[in-house]
């Protein structure tokens, strides 16, 4: 069975026009498909060959060509294969259709990007705050968003205290006995070993 | 139910003037002696750091033999441990945590990223300076610190006790408003914690000058007042309702 739906799909998906097929090894497929047709091929996908499982959905943000990239990884159980799908979508004004119908769990993965990437999801049941609850910014996993601005404008850090230290040093503590001395040591000694040969 | 005044209340003073038992000073050398002696440690196990110290407390290193154990609850506790980095949203449980806890209390941070935010030092989700949000007793710095540099360092903490240097719970109290203000900033002016702490410091008479401030005035102006919970039970067919005379 599972080596006939390989086959089936490797046949069929190759033949489609509009859908980049490539396999990646024995167990990994890839698919590019442009962004309006990825609803019908993940249902096809579960619907006819046993691709069940979405195990997760990334998202990439492509600064320079101004695109998301979105990829739907899908598990058969019963071929033990792997498809990721991949499309592409335009940054702005970042909108796009939840897979909710068709897989149930997607809707954890549409939350959890949209919190993150600003990326918002047509007919998703919840698009509230998830993990980031005092979130006020942008959404931090966009390649626009200045993490190290954000830092220095809402953390202070430490400033220098060169007397935290001194104390221990009163105290005899500290580094004994320095690294490179060590390193030094043990060089000497295999030298003198060398030598007595 | 007595008034909230009547209820006798422990109070600790720097220099008392009245003190004129010849003993008293003996008797504070062993309190503090036995209180370095007998600590009990929340550990919150933040990040990494963590690992090292189920060594540091079992019986390889063995912490339990200077006095140091383990406690499950914050009330129960005298040490909060944090270890390793803490983001935003751990860092609310931290201090709600820390409030819960009964005074004397030290803090120790644990690994470089409660002292600056370590490795993390360019994320958006960490705290990076702990000793902005609490009083911190003691740093131990590494990443992470060995069990030795651990037990080295609450030693240190110890000694500290009983000396009487520890004593930055009493910081808190008295400059609540710097924390306060520095904890607002991250969680929004809204921001609540289920303790009174101002009402804790005059109970202490730890209030000081930093006490109240322009935060704390915030921190009135958002307060939801407490209202009357009401119960509803269903016996039978009949719903009664605590609080009105069941006919």
């Amino acid at each position: 069975m599972s080596g006939e739906v390989v086959k089936w799909l490797d046949n069929l998906i190759a033949d489609v026009d509009g859908v980049g097929y490539k396999r990646k090894s024995e167990r990994r497929i890839r698919m590019d498909v442009a962004s309006d047709t990825l609803p019908t091929l993940l249902e096809l996908l579960r619907g006819r060959a046993s691709y069940v499982h979405l195990s997760a959905i990334t998202c990439v943000d492509w600064i320079k060509d101004d695109e998301f990239e979105l990829v739907y990884h899908l598990w058969s159980y019963e071929s033990n294969n792997l498809v990721s799908v991949h499309t592409r979508i335009p940054r702005s004004p970042g909108v796009y259709v939840s897979v909710f119908d068709i897989y149930t769990p997607a809707a954890f993965f549409e939350r959890d990007i949209n919190e993150m990437f600003g990326l918002y999801f047509e007919g998703s049941p919840d698009m509230d705050k998830f993990i980031l609850t005092e979130w006020d910014g942008p959404p931090p996993m966009r390649k626009d968003f200045d993490a190290e601005g954000w830092v220095h404008r809402k953390f202070n850090f430490q400033d220098d205290h060169p007397d935290w230290l001194k104390e221990l040093e009163e105290e005899g503590g500290g580094v004994a006995i320095r690294p490179e001395e060590v390193r030094l040591k043990l060089q000497a000694a295999r030298r003198a070993a060398e030598d007595e040969k | 139910m007595t008034d909230k005044t009547e209820i006798p209340v422990m109070i600790e003073r720097e220099q008392d003037p009245k003190r004129t038992n010849p003993l008293a000073h003996v008797f504070d050398e062993l309190v503090k002696f036995c209180r370095s002696r007998s600590m009990f440690m929340l550990h919150y196990c933040t990040g990494c750091g963590a690992i090292e110290l189920p060594p540091a407390m079992t019986s390889r290193f063995d912490m339990e033999r200077l006095g140091i154990q383990p406690m499950v609850t914050p009330r129960q506790a005298d040490i909060l441990l944090v270890t390793g980095y803490v983001s935003v949203k751990t860092l609310k449980r931290i201090i709600l945590t820390y409030e819960q806890m009964s005074s004397p209390k030290y803090v120790v941070g644990i690994c470089s990223c409660t002292v600056n935010g370590g490795m993390y030092w360019q994320s958006y989700a960490t705290a990076k300076k702990l000793d902005e949000y609490l009083p911190i007793d003691l740093y131990i710095a590494g990443c992470m610190p060995r069990p030795e540099a651990v037990i080295e360092g609450m030693q240190k903490l110890m000694a500290d006790i009983r000396s009487g240097k520890a004593s930055n719970w009493k910081d808190y109290y008295r400059n609540y408003d710097y924390y306060l203000g520095n904890q607002q900033h991250l969680f929004g002016e809204n921001w609540q914690t289920p303790t009174d702490v101002i009402g804790e410091a005059r109970n202490y008479s730890l209030e000081g000058p930093g006490t109240t401030g322009e935060h704390t005035q915030l921190l009135e102006q958002y307060q939801q007042p407490l209202e009357p919970i009401t119960t509803h039970f269903r016996i039978g067919e009949s719903v009664t309702v605590s609080g009105e005379e069941d006919t």
